[in-house]
This record gives C-alpha cells, structure tokens and sequence, in this order.
C-alpha cells in the first residue's frame, strides 16, 4: 500500500522509514516547492512581523530613551532598567505580582478542580450549577470590580457591616494595605476559577472510568485515587492551566486597577499597574516601557520552565 | 505542460498572482499621503474643516448643545468651519497622545486643566496670542474673572484660553450642622469643632476620598496648604513643599484623623463611593466642585461655606483654569484663531441652557440671570475665585510638569499617606519634594 506523505516528510525522506508500511518516495526538488512556500506563507510572515515584531522592537527602542507619547526622546542606554531596580516602587511591584499571581494561580486551581470533581458526582441539577458557577468568569470584570467594591469599599458596606455585627469592629478592606491585598487577591480567585474548573473538568473527563473501578476493587482510598491515577493523568492539563493562569495573572491589569487602583499605598500595585502609571500617569514612557519588558521576559522564562516541566510529565 | 488550474478556472500562477498583489495592496495604501496630511501643509487659506475636539462637560444635552453652537459658526470668506467631535474623558490623554502622533489629531480642543502645556512641551500647541491680543483690542480681555490667564502664559506665548473655572470650596449639609449644634466654620479651629460635634452624631465632618482615579484627596490637602499660605511650589516655579506652613498644614489634617473627623476608609475612596456616602447623609462637610453639590451629590441643602481663614489669618484656596487650546497640526493657523475666538464670544449658551456644571470665567456669563440663580455658584465665585490659587500655588503660571504630578503616582501616594495619618508630616512631604523635583527634571 502506498500513502501520500506530507510536505514535510517529502522534503526528508528518501528512503524507506523503518517500521512504516510506506514505499519509497523522492523528495521533490526544493526550489519549486520553496517558492510556492515563500508566496503562501510570505504574507502571514509579513503580517506577524509588523504586528508583532514592529512594536517589540519599538518598544525595546523607547525603553532605551527618555522620550514621550509623542517623541522617542534623547538616547539614555539602559538607565531605564538600571532605575527599576534601583526603585522600591518596583520592588514592592515585583513582590505583590508575585503573591497575586501565586494566590491567582494555585486559589483558583485549588477550587477549580475541587468543583469539577464534585460536578463528576450525581449532583441534582449540576447543569445549573456549572452555568451559576461560570458566571464570574462570564461577566465583564467591570461589573465584577463594581459589585465587589460595593461589598467592601466603605464602612456601610454590606461585609464590613457584617464583620461588625460578627464582633470583628469595623473592617477596611481597601483601606488596610494588608487587608486590600488579600481582598485583591480573593477577587482575582473568584473571577479565575470557572476557567480552572472548565480546564480540570475536561481533563477529567478524559481519565477512563474502568481505571478507578479498577482501583476501587483493589481497595484503594478516595485519596489514594486522587493522587496515584487522577493527579498523574491529568498533570499535562494542570500544568498548561498554570501556564495559562501564570500568564493571565501577571498581564492582569482590570482586575487591580479597578478595585484599589494600586492602592492603598502602593499596596497592590502589580508590574502592569506600574508601567500603566509610569507610561500614562508619570508620563516616563521609557521607564514604564523597561518594566513592561521586564514583566515580558519573566513570563517567557516562567513559561518556558513550565512547559518543560510539562514534557517531562509527558515522558 | 499546462500548469494545473483551480476549479474557478484560474491559474495557480495567476492566483499566487494575485494573492502577492492583495498583500501588497493595503501596504501600498499605507505608504500613499492621505488627504489630512496634505492639506494640512497646506497652510492658511484652506477650507478643509478644522477639527474641534471637546471634552464631554455634561451629560448627552451638552453634547447635543456643543454640536449645535459650533454648527452656528460662519467664518468670513476663505476660513474653515468646523467639525465638531466629543471625546470621552477615559484615556482621554492616549486618544490626543495618539492623534496628534499620527497627524490626525485636532485643530482646536478643549482638554484637562495642563494638556496644553503637556502637549506644548513636545511642540504641539500653538500660541493663543493672537486671540489674546485681539480680546484684548476689543476691550473683552476685561471680561474675564482675574487672574485666569496668568495661569497660561508661559515664556512661549499663551498654551491656551480660559473658558471655565473647576474650584475646590468647602460645602456642609446645613440640616447635619443644625443637629450637632454648631455653627458653619470660619477658621480652622472652627472647622475642628464642627467636626467633633458632627463625629459625635455619627457623621464623617470632613469627607474627602484618596482611592483609585480620585484626586479630590490630594487636592483638598493641597488646597488648604494654600489656605495657610503654603503650596507645592515657590514664586518662580520650583518645587518648594518642605516648609513650616505645610507641615502645619498636614499636622492640622492628622488631628482630623486621630478625632475621627476624616473617615479612616477614604483612604481607598473613589469618587462614587464619596458620592454615595454625601447622597446618603453620612457627610457633613467636605470640600467640592461647586456646581457638583447640586447634581452629583443631590443636596439642596449642601451650602458653600464662606472662606475659611488659616491659623496665621492667611486666605486662600485651589482652583483649576479649564481651557481651549490650538494646535500647530491645523489646516489653517487664521481659521483656528478665528473659530476660537468666535467660541468664547458664544460659550454663553451652555450657561443659559444649564447644559453645563462648571463656573465660567466671563463676567458676562456670570451675570446671566441663569447663572445667578445657583446662589452656591455665586457665592463661589464671589468669594472664593477672588482668593484661590491654581496647582502652581505661589506661581503664577502652570506647567507639563503638574500635569504628570498631579495625575502621577506621587500625588496618590502622598494623599492616601496624609488621609492615613500616620505618618510623620515632614517625612511625607520630603518624599514628595523629591518626586516633584523628579517630575519638573522629567519634564
């Protein structure tokens, strides 16, 4: 039996591929073949370039000067980066993006697939309460901001009034920057984990039943089951979730900016509040640039750690 | 050997053909001159449409009733008209920022209180002074309120024109007043008072929020620094704010604090929580936008308080010079001048109309019987525009550098520190000496 090879293939293979039921083919000359390549993909290479590469590289030349909005301004090197570091703004930047993405990532992936195993179970109504559970995620973070910060931002708000009638005296959320903090963070978790629950749900579904009745039959616990066949079978799904919801929090900008702005005090004042404000408040367009570009090079690097990972799990 | 064709009859060729020539296309486009851009180099004479730019002032009648006053507008005979359109105040500053990068941006504007010296630091704006010289030729230079213009003239000429006033007084709710027994206050001491007897009624005596896009913290701060013959800079414009009479200032705040007179939460205030705290009477004093007490915050019975006089006798309080502004990109340098100046002849209508909560700067328009029928308005400007002072506190004339201070993360910061209350006044105060200084060299 003969079976067309792909492109890729055609161009490699010469000889017989052992083990494969597949004739020898010739590869076709490279020139004709490249040509066609060059004018299909051509355009989309062009495209990428200038809406990706253009403005990375914009970027990397206004990091590198003093300019405005407007202009690129005079040459200063790498002072731009020097004085991020050299900045306590963004060190207490650094550190709060860090607990927020931490608490973002593993808050909402801890209850995510808390929920999609107890909607694997004969809930009544489960339709229902996937639809109510996925309305944080559905609605406009806006809405959810708006909502949230009438629950908590003032005295007479309805949790602190209820936190006083509890004996706990009077409760400021967004005030306290300890309190604004975590009330940032709890929010970025509500708003997250209906996409970690639709992400584990869908993992789960892909673990054969017949394993756990196995399991079952040679007694093992729920916990057992959870950790030795649930959690292994769906590592490569949790960890590209991770990968997703690391990304998701370090570029969140709605979430902070929305709710405390920042604040109090720079409390939680995430890198991308930071170089919002540095670019559009401060008006210090290189240095708000540098920072972005510093948060870009983390995530890469994050994100190439993490997928390591996720093919070691697959090996 | 035909080269093998698609079912459509075309030729492999021809469609590699074509699909090359579709993606050269919208590039090509790309590099053709739009019509914008050459006939603004056009220069004078031209009669291609100026763009006006306004800021949305009101709710939809303003808008409805801007576009019906510039559609009003006739120029004399080889001057553009206008084209009117509103601009949303969100990132309102990126929306000019990005027009006027690209060439596309507006001929006439109105904006924030310092975009024209933000945008005429990078070589956008063009003088007003034709305009101001002819106002002041046609004996009109005299209508305005004094002082408004002082703000703009900088050593490149006028950035801009005034056309309405944004002020910072103090408002009290007279009915909570009358419940905690006391009397409107007049001086600071006075001020302490109300607010202790108002603290023990359970009402916040001085309302004030420091949270996310709200500046009325930092500005009522810095408008009683003022009061006290203090400010944020010297007569000639540099940043001076570690002085006795700030500290003075901040220590009189703190012990606002400490007394539970400032609510500790408006620290983290937005604008429509220190709204909703004013509409639902949990406020009693505060300072505000004037027109704003009769709409925003729905209190017929919220009254401007007279002045209040500093512990050393000194008067004075923070306003901001809203103003019309020209661009250097403007088909017509003549016709700009000529629509601007025709604006502020006519500017009247929004008042007459009460499409408009701002205090105007004509004397002519505050003499209108509609103006005069808002006795806080007029209280306001009878009393508190005579005494008050713009962000350059004992300057006279504004610059880029208030504009990323006053929105930047300095000014935030040291508002929520002072709301706070914790800590040490003289300690704040050099943490933003240092920014402020930081923002004029940037700058």
């Amino acid at each position: 039996m003969t079976s067309r090879p792909s492109t890729s293939e055609a161009d490699s293979v010469t000889t017989s591929v052992p083990g494969r039921d597949r004739s020898p083919v010739r590869a076709r000359p490279a020139s004709g073949g490249g040509a066609t390549l060059i004018t299909f993909v051509g355009p989309s290479i062009l495209l990428l370039l200038l809406l990706n590469a253009y403005p990375l590289v914009y970027a990397v030349i206004q990091s590198l000067h003093h300019g405005t909005l407007l202009t690129t301004g005079p040459f200063v090197g790498l002072a731009n980066f020097a004085n991020a570091f050299s900045d306590p703004l963004f060190w207490g930047s650094l550190k709060f993006t860090l607990i927020f993405t931490i608490a973002g990532v593993f808050g909402s992936w801890v209850i995510g697939l808390a929920l999609a195993l107890l909607m694997r179970r004969k809930v009544p109504a489960v339709g229902v309460f996937k639809v109510l559970l996925l309305l944080p995620w559905v609605v406009p973070v806006v809405v959810s901001a708006t909502s949230w910060n009438w629950l908590v931002a003032t005295p007479s708000s309805p949790i602190p009034l209820l936190a006083h009638a509890l004996g706990f005296g009077t409760v400021l959320f967004l005030a306290n920057p300890a309190l604004a903090a975590v009330t940032v963070c709890l929010f970025k978790v509500w708003i997250s984990f209906p996409f970690m629950m639709l992400m584990a749900s869908a993992a789960l579904s892909s673990v054969d039943p017949t394993i756990y009745e196995a399991a079952r039959m040679d007694g093992a616990s729920a916990v057992q089951q959870f950790l030795y066949i649930t959690s292994p079978l769906t590592a490569r799904s949790t960890y590209i979730s991770w990968v997703l919801m690391t990304i998701f929090c370090v570029n969140d900008f709605p979430t902070v900016y929305l709710l405390t702005g920042g604040g109090p005090l720079n409390a939680t004042a995430t890198l991308v509040v930071l170089a919002y404000r540095m670019v559009f408040q401060n008006f210090q367009t290189g240095y708000g640039v540098a920072i972005a570009l510093l948060i870009t090079i983390v995530l890469v690097a994050v994100a190439v750690a993490l997928f390591r990972q996720i093919r070691k799990s697959v090996q | 050997m035909n080269a093998p064709t698609t079912s459509g009859g075309l030729s492999r060729r021809g469609f590699l053909g074509m699909t090359a020539a579709a993606a050269t296309l919208p590039l090509l486009a790309a590099c053709a001159p739009s019509s914008t851009s050459t006939a603004a180099s056009t220069g004078g004479g031209s009669t291609e449409a100026i763009k006006f730019w306004d800021m949305q002032w009101g709710t939809t009648s303003y808008i409805a009733e801007a576009k019906a006053l510039v559609a009003k507008y006739a120029p004399k005979a080889g001057l553009a008209s206008p084209s009117y359109q509103s601009i949303a105040w969100t990132n309102f500053y990126q929306t000019f920022a990005s027009a006027i990068a690209s060439k596309t941006g507006p001929a006439v504007s109105s904006g924030s209180g310092y975009q024209a010296f933000q945008f005429a630091g990078q070589g956008a704006i063009a003088a007003a002074d034709d305009v101001v010289s002819g106002l002041k030729k046609d004996g009109e230079f005299e209508d305005f309120l004094p002082g408004t213009f002082d703000f703009l003239n900088t050593k490149n000429g006028y950035v801009g024109v005034p056309w309405q006033l944004d002020m910072r007084v103090l408002t009290y709710r007279k009915p909570l007043l009358e419940k905690a027994g006391v009397g409107v206050p007049t001086d600071w001491d006075s001020l302490l008072t109300a607010g202790k007897a108002l603290k023990k009624i359970g009402v916040v005596g001085f309302g004030t929020g420091a949270g996310t896009g709200s500046l009325l913290g930092g500005q009522t701060i810095l408008g009683l620094m003022i009061n006290n013959g203090g400010g944020w800079f010297d007569p000639d414009g540099k940043p001076d704010c570690v002085t006795e009479r700030n500290i003075e200032t901040l220590q009189f705040l703190q012990e606002l604090s400490r007394n539970g007179i400032m609510d500790p939460a408006a620290i983290s205030y937005t604008g429509a929580n220190l709204n909703k705290d004013w509409l639902s009477g949990k406020i009693g004093m505060g300072f505000n936008n004037v027109p704003s007490v009769g709409t925003a915050l729905g209190g017929t019975d919220i009254l401007v308080a007279s002045p209040l006089k500093g512990p050393h006798g000194d008067m004075g309080a923070l306003y901001y010079v809203n103003n019309l502004m020209m661009y250097t990109n403007t088909p017509s340098q003549e016709s700009s001048n000529a629509f601007l100046r025709w604006y502020l002849d006519n500017m009247k209508d929004y008042w007459q109309k009460g499409v408009i909560s701002a205090i105007p700067v004509r004397k002519s328009i505050v003499q209108l019987p509609e103006f005069q029928k808002d006795a806080n308005s007029v209280k306001a400007v009878e009393e508190w525009q005579p005494i008050s002072k713009t962000f350059a506190s004992m300057a006279t004339k504004g610059s880029a550098a208030m504009n990323a201070i006053e929105g930047g993360t300095a000014f935030t910061t040291f508002s929520q520190q002072v709301v706070q209350g914790q800590s040490d006044p003289k300690t704040i105060l050099e943490t933003l000496q240092k920014c402020l200084q930081a923002a004029v060299i940037g700058t």
